[in-house]
């Protein structure tokens, strides 16, 4: 059925790599792997000379990429330099950056680290436009090899047992120190940085300088504000507080108040009864109340 | 005002008062739109007053007035309430006030109001059958009489007839001087039937007609030695032959079934059940449809015997000389056939004299229903002695007092609810057996100055309820064990009408206890007795006065062996003969196969805090032999032996052993029941054993012999973190330590595996533990940066223990999504545990908070999981583990039960998708939420419970709220509900709980099919309810659902035996599209600690200590946990991957397998629109079409998982 699909309605052409057969599925049938190709388009600098690429297979590196690149390349007899891949995050670890979410202090001010691809995409860069003309003529004649021989086999990179077992390992513990001596360095002295430019520069328009005192970033300030973000409290009914007023008010010194009251109550009663009997016709128009369920 | 006016009841008045209610209400109802609402009279009235004061200053009395209202107080509301609107409104105020006042609530009047109305009887079925019932008594009208005849005449009349004369055991010998008649009967109506408190039972009910013996039948010395009984066989003999002849005449035989019964299984009353075939002939008197069979019971004449003669302690059979011997049973028997329309008659004046009498017997009536009592005679097994009879008497007697001082409990103008209630109250709350009794006056003329009933502070040791006026007691029937179960079961339901926070309707009402009867009792199992020769032997001459028949003595034989042999241990139980027949074709003098004690099937209710105790303590040890020591000797045999306590005591006791499968009771169970019943007696059918077996055993000394209720694995690792405590605590850092609390599952005894000492492969060696330094602003307002700075802290910690003995190193810490900066301290204790500690500041929740304020909208979701999840690991974790422990204190089964169903749990692959504190707070649900259940308190009970709740619970509508409290503080609350007990108690509160409630209500409106988040679990540990469910896949949380469903189909249908075990174990693997099967290099079993199935060879292969090389640590790791890991990270927006995460415990003997399991999510199943964000493997279809390549994807797994695929199944 997919094997004449050479490319979609929308532009992307379809790559197709022949599996390495697996003796533990017990299925001689060959097996592709689909890519869908396209020319990226992008203002931004960094990506220029990009394809986009969709469902790259499992632990693809850069390497593999260019490997199966030239490959693709050659059977048009032609040459592209792949420079780097860009966005890929098989396992949509990267996908949220907490630390810019919570300040801006170590970010490198790099548009670059606020680009992301959907997952399953990346960007195959190249080294100049003409490597890219070259490999997406390339990919777009090797679309239509649909047939044997042609097709480019794809070789897995396998983690090993040690892979999986390195992630109980201890870290090293001159590398940690390493690192964090480094890492609080850097912070600390942007910290300090972020500080004085906060004290120094807020200029107003008469041009008197806005002083900000040290602790402007006090926890209970931005705690109110945040709080109510907590997804905890969202399905919560907040309670409006009540006043000073409201408290030392007497409500059962005029005469009305009382005949008020007693008129809310028994409305309350009232609703809450004809809840009630609402509850009861669903909860009957479910049979709930048969004994012998 | 009304209420001034009220006058004594006027009998027409309130009949009028009656009516214009009715119509009152059919108004009301009209305008309302609700047509069920239900008007008792009196309750009417009474709030006809209230409204009529207005002021409502005297409700709280009106309430107990029991006399009816003048018929002014309606005057003025009927014609408004016609023509006026807003009046009805006020008419709409007035039951909404009624109810709140003279119901628990107003749902729960509702709900009465409806249960009622569901289980009325169809009034087409009573016409159809009250015809018949005409038709049958001009029949009986026609019986002709019959002279005295002697016991042989008797004989040669029956001889050569197809009835059989239906003579109890002795049957009268041929030299029997008295004669046998008949004459024609007084025939009435009697029991439910009669007082119309029938309600529906899908089985059918049954009809009670009474057939009184003519007096002059009798002589006044009839009653001894079974001469009445005798002469009422033939009457009914000679009738029964009679009825079937005329039924021939009149061409109905084809009809009808007749069967001779026993009535309440007293074998010396048979009676005549008359039933429709199935597969008769459509006629008038055809009522198979109904469902009813008519009980034609033969009585004798009120007072026709001395009833002081057949007390409980006289005897009324002689053997030889023998006068002292005491024959209840018989006398009982006896006494009570002359009073059946007496009592008919004292409970219509009762059902008169008050409005509400018949709806709360109705609801007495299911109740009783649910819970599996019946009036039969408990002393042949099941629970019986108590069933609506007695209830509608004991209401009865209560509502002429019952108190100390003769103080009235009910009074007739209560509410349904508040007689039931009234009635329920005294059954849990006073004791009517070893500390005293109810007495009461059956006196059936109104107009008679009745003594008040009173309650006797003098128990007779045997549940008595003593009638003055008849002699009679009417709880003879009833075991002193089936007494304390309908005590447990009354206390539970007491508790459940005081319970102000949740709606408890339904299990009071309409849940039937009996459906599976391993989760009513805590053990069950059959009592095999190959020979009963010895019980037969001992049922000698002197026995069968007393008990009557075989079966009545050995049940009581059991029970009182029980008694002795497990005293405290147990709180009740309950002893069924299997095979009993209570009837027999009328062709037969009884049933056949005679008495069958072979088979009996005992089922126990546990007192948790009891039943694992080594020592049975007897009397202290004196010179002389005391009667006590004689008879504790005896008792027990050669387990007797003597022991000196600490105090210096010195007494007879007995020692067990403990087992960790099989549980004490059980021991001493087999060794008694050996001893006193039959050498060979065998316990079978125990099913408990193999669910304790399928608990991991610990490699650990003895470990086989260890209760599953001990905790020293535990307590063990506890202590070594109380010294670790101190070690951190005397540390110099540059912040001081403000805590280290312990969050780890091991803290709170749920971990699956029990802690060994360097055991370091279980996925639970290492317990977390969460240190916070004494407040600071200075920590970093950045998150990696944050996380840098906790981990600069945790190297000076490191620094400090490396010089000590304690080993420790650091792991990258992946619980916190997106979060790749968090660092984990794991220490290795000397003693062979570990604990890694993770640091909590004051900056995490902000920093959190503010990552999710900041985030892009299509973030934000990702990023509260993330959030929720640092709550759940660092902050509500210590109020979890906390409040689990302190719970788990009070229910000693709590721990093995929750490691059974993480078990349970991980063999179907589901625990690496539910987070550890969830799975613990819903095995909590039959601890602290039982009812209508006990509390479980043996392992099967608890975990079958679970599995029951899971089955049943409707997520999608429910919220699930647990009051995580310890049973004495809940009991307190309770049944004292003194201010001060609630003040103190942790219980929730009513706010706390309509928080719950009100947030589970938004949460379902804008989800309503639960499809973000299926599970509701609030308690004081998250009031939220969804901070543990809501990384719960759709998928998972239906699967468990119908998971549960299965097993207790399974259970249902098959019932609980070795295959059933084994299968509710197996998971099935069928269900998931493809099965990847995985061997790992090493095995895992041993070095996880847990104990292999050949038991203590491995013992010594027990590790000692941690390699030298902390490296090495990783290689007895399991690596499958990390591949299935990114399996999901990889696939999580198509594919959802399962794996065993114990490999030591699912994984094959020795622990070396797993299998993942993947499950394609639906929208993946058909092909779909090709889009840039599909994220998933897929293959085009056609231009704009594509679908999973799901053959790419397993070879992208084989490929992943190269090391350890071993095969791969694709369903």
């Amino acid at each position: 059925m997919s094997s004449d699909v050479k490319s979609m309605k929308n532009g992307f052409a379809v790559i197709r790599f022949r599996l390495p057969r697996c003796e533990k599925l017990e299925d001689n049938a060959e097996v592709f792997h689909f890519m869908f190709v396209k020319k990226h388009q992008s203002k931004n600098e960094q990506e220029q000379n990009c394809l986009f690429l969709i469902n790259l297979p499992l632990l693809t590196g850069l390497e593999t990429l260019k490997k199966s690149f030239s490959e693709i390349c050659s059977q048009s007899g032609t040459v592209a330099h792949v420079s780097q891949l860009l966005h890929h995050d098989e396992f949509g670890i990267n996908e949220i950056d907490l630390s810019s979410l919570t300040s801006d202090l170590m970010s490198t001010g790099d548009k670059e680290e606020k680009r992301f691809t959907p997952r399953n995409t990346a960007l195959l860069q190249f080294m100049d436009s003409s490597s890219l003309e070259n490999a997406w003529s390339a990919v777009c004649k090797y679309s239509r090899e649909t047939q044997g021989a042609k097709v480019i086999d794809w070789t897995f990179q396998s983690p090993s047992m040690a892979t999986f077992v390195n992630f109980y390992k201890p870290l090293d513990l001159e590398y940690l120190k390493e690192d964090i001596y480094t890492h609080m360095a850097i912070f600390e002295e942007r910290e300090q940085r972020a500080q004085e430019e906060a004290q120094s520069s807020i200029v107003d328009e008469d041009g008197f300088t806005l002083v900000v005192g040290k602790n402007t970033k006090s926890l209970n300030s931005i705690r109110k504000k945040i709080l109510n973000r907590n997804p905890l409290l969202k399905f919560e009914k907040r309670a409006k507080s009540t006043s000073m007023v409201d408290k030392k008010a007497k409500e059962d010194f005029y005469r009305f108040q009382i005949r008020e009251r007693k008129k809310q109550e028994i409305g309350e009663l009232l609703t809450k009864f004809k809840e009630d009997q609402l509850r009861i016709k669903e909860m009957k128009s479910k049979r709930k109340f048969n004994p012998y369920a | 005002m009304a209420s001034l006016k009220r006058g004594a009841s006027d009998a027409i008045k309130y009949e009028e008062s009656g009516l214009r209610k009715k119509a009152l209400i059919d108004t009301i109802s009209s305008q309302t739109g609700e047509k069920d609402v239900h008007f008792e009279g009196g309750n009417g009235s009474e709030s006809e007053d209230t409204r009529a004061t207005g002021s409502g200053k005297d409700e709280d009395d009106d309430e107990h007035d029991d006399d009816d209202s003048s018929a002014e107080g309606h005057e003025d509301g009927v014609p408004q309430a016609r023509h006026a609107v807003k009046k009805i409104g006020a008419q709409d105020i007035q039951i909404a006030r009624e109810t709140a006042e003279l119901f628990k609530s107003n749902i729960f009047k509702l709900q009465i109001d409806e249960l009622l109305q569901q289980v009325k009887l169809k009034d087409s079925h009573i016409l159809k059958v009250e015809k018949f019932m005409h038709k049958l008594y001009d029949m009986i009208q026609r019986i002709p009489e019959w002279g005295s005849h002697t016991i042989s005449e008797v004989e040669t009349y029956f001889k050569g007839k197809i009835v059989t004369v239906p003579f109890v055991e002795p049957r009268p010998t041929a030299s029997t001087k008295y004669k046998f008649e008949y004459k024609t009967p007084d025939v009435s109506l009697i029991g439910s039937f009669a007082l119309k408190a029938v309600v529906y039972q899908p089985e059918g009910s049954s009809v009670d007609i009474l057939l009184t013996m003519p007096e002059s039948l009798f002589e006044k010395k009839d009653f001894m030695n079974f001469k009445c009984i005798h002469k009422r066989s033939v009457y009914l003999a000679y009738f029964t032959h009679h009825l079937s002849l005329l039924l021939a005449d009149e061409k109905l035989s084809d009809l009808f079934h007749l069967e001779y019964a026993y009535f309440n299984g007293d074998s010396l009353n048979p009676i005549l059940n008359i039933k429709c075939k199935p597969d008769a002939a459509s006629s008038d008197y055809n009522f198979y449809k109904t469902k009813f069979s008519i009980n034609l019971m033969v009585g004798f004449p009120y007072g026709v015997f001395d009833a002081k003669k057949l007390r409980p302690n006289k005897n009324c059979i002689r053997i030889q000389d023998d006068k002292e011997t005491r024959t209840p049973f018989y006398n009982f028997s006896v006494l009570s056939a002359t009073t059946y329309d007496h009592y008919l008659k004292f409970l219509y004046k009762t059902k008169k004299q008050t409005e509400a009498f018949k709806d709360a017997c109705m609801l007495g009536r299911l109740w009783i229903k649910q819970r599996g009592f019946t009036s039969d005679i408990s002393y042949c097994g099941k629970l019986g002695g108590f069933g609506p009879f007695e209830f509608a008497t004991l209401m009865s007697a209560l509502l002429s007092g019952g108190g100390v001082n003769g103080n009235k409990i009910l009074l007739h103008g209560f509410s349904s609810y508040q007689l039931f209630k009234g009635v329920i109250k005294y059954l849990a709350t006073m004791d009517l057996c070893s500390e005293g009794h109810l007495q009461f006056y059956s006196e059936i003329d109104s107009s008679a100055t009745v003594p008040t009933s009173r309650y006797i502070e003098e128990g007779f040791q045997t549940p008595t309820i003593f009638d003055k006026t008849t002699k009679v007691n009417i709880l003879n029937k009833m075991s002193l064990s089936c007494y304390q179960t309908l005590k447990l079961y009354a206390q539970g339901t007491y508790r459940n009408l005081n319970d102000t926070l949740k709606d408890q309707f339904s299990n009071i009402f309409l849940t039937n206890l009996n459906k599976v009867s391993n989760l009513k009792y805590d053990i069950c199992f059959d009592l095999l007795l190959p020979t009963d020769s010895v019980l037969q032997e001992q049922f000698g001459p002197v026995e069968k006065i007393r008990f009557i028949n075989l079966e009545n003595f050995v049940v009581n034989k059991i029970s009182n062996v029980m008694k002795i042999a497990l005293g405290e241990r147990i709180l009740s139980f309950e002893i069924e003969l299997l095979n009993r027949h209570s009837s027999f074709p009328i062709s037969r003098r009884k049933p056949s196969g005679g008495a069958n004690i072979s088979n009996i099937r005992i089922k126990i209710l546990v007192n948790p805090t009891e039943h694992e105790k080594l020592l049975t303590r007897g009397p202290v040890n004196s010179d002389q032999n005391s009667p006590e020591v004689l008879s504790f000797k005896s008792f027990w045999g050669k387990k007797s032996s003597l022991r000196r306590f600490k105090d210096g005591t010195i007494t007879h006791c007995c020692v067990w052993p403990t087992s960790a499968s099989e549980p004490v009771i059980v021991q001493i169970l087999s060794y008694v029941f050996k001893l006193h019943l039959a050498e060979d007696a065998i316990i079978s059918g125990q099913t408990l054993k193999q669910f304790h077996e399928l608990l991991p055993l610990p490699n650990l000394p003895a470990s086989s012999s260890t209760s599953i209720t001990n905790l020293g694995s535990y307590l063990t690792l506890k202590k070594s973190f109380e010294d670790f405590h101190k070690v951190i605590f005397g540390m110099q850092l540059p912040l001081t330590v403000k805590s280290l609390l312990p969050v780890g599952s091991a803290f709170r005894y749920t971990t699956l595996c029990q802690p060994v000492p360097f055991a370091f492969s279980s996925p639970d060696f290492f317990q977390d533990v969460i240190l916070e330094f004494e407040s600071t602003p200075k920590w970093p307002d950045e998150v990696s940066s944050l996380e840098k700075a906790k981990a600069a802290f945790l190297l000076k910690i490191k620094e400090q223990l490396d010089s000590g003995k304690y080993k420790s190193f650091f792991i990258r810490d992946e619980s916190i999504p997106y979060n790749l900066e968090v660092l984990t301290l794991n220490v290795l204790t000397p003693d062979g545990f570990g604990f890694r500690i993770r640091v909590l500041t004051e900056r995490d929740e902000v920093l959190y908070l503010r990552a999710i304020s900041n985030a892009r909208n299509e973030l934000k979701p990702e990023l509260e999981r993330t959030f929720l999840k640092f709550t759940a690991k660092y902050l509500t974790s210590v109020r979890h583990t906390r409040t689990i422990e302190n719970v788990s204190h009070g229910f000693p089964l709590y721990s093995p039960v929750v490691r059974l169903f993480k078990k349970w749990l991980d063999c179907h692959l589901l625990l690496g998708h539910l987070p550890e504190e969830l799975v613990e707070t819903l095995a909590m649900k039959p601890f602290v939420d039982a009812s209508p259940y006990l509390p479980s308190a043996s392992l099967e009970n608890g975990f079958l419970k679970i599995i029951a709740f899971l089955s049943e619970w409707n997520w999608r509508e429910d919220p699930l709220v647990l009051d995580l409290v310890r049973p004495s503080e809940s009991e307190e609350h309770a049944v004292e509900s003194s201010i001060d007990a609630k003040k103190f108690s942790e219980s929730l509160t009513l706010s706390q709980y309509k928080t719950m409630e009100s947030n589970f209500s938004t949460l379902r409106k804008n989800d309503p099919q639960g499809f973000h988040v299926q599970f509701f679990v609030g308690s004081r540990i998250d009031p939220s309810g969804i901070l543990y469910s809501s990384s719960v896949p759709l998928p998972i949380a239906t699967r468990l659902t119908a998971l549960s469903k299965v097993a207790m189909t399974l259970i249902k249908n098959h019932g609980l035996n070795k295959q059933t075990i084994d299968l509710l174990f197996t998971p099935a693997l069928k269900d998931y599209d493809f099965v990847v099967k995985l061997q790992s290099p090493v095995a895992l079993k041993l070095s996880s600690g847990v104990l292999d199935s050949q038991g203590y060879k491995n013992l010594s292969e027990q590790p000692t200590g941690f390699p030298s090389d902390l490296s090495q640590l990783s290689e007895k790791m399991d690596p499958t946990l990390q591949l299935i890991k990114y399996l999901n990270l990889k696939y999580r927006n198509s594919i959802i991957f399962s794996s065993h995460q114990y490999m030591a415990v699912n994984g094959g003997f020795d622990g070396s397998r797993n299998v993942i399991t993947g499950l394609i999510k639906p929208l993946f199943k058909t092909s779909q629109r090709f889009k840039v964000n599909i994220d998933a493997n897929i293959e085009p279809v056609d231009d704009v079409q594509v679908q999973l390549n799901k053959e790419a994807i397993f070879h992208e797994i084989a490929a992943f998982g190269q090391d350890f695929v071993t095969a791969f199944e694709v369903n």
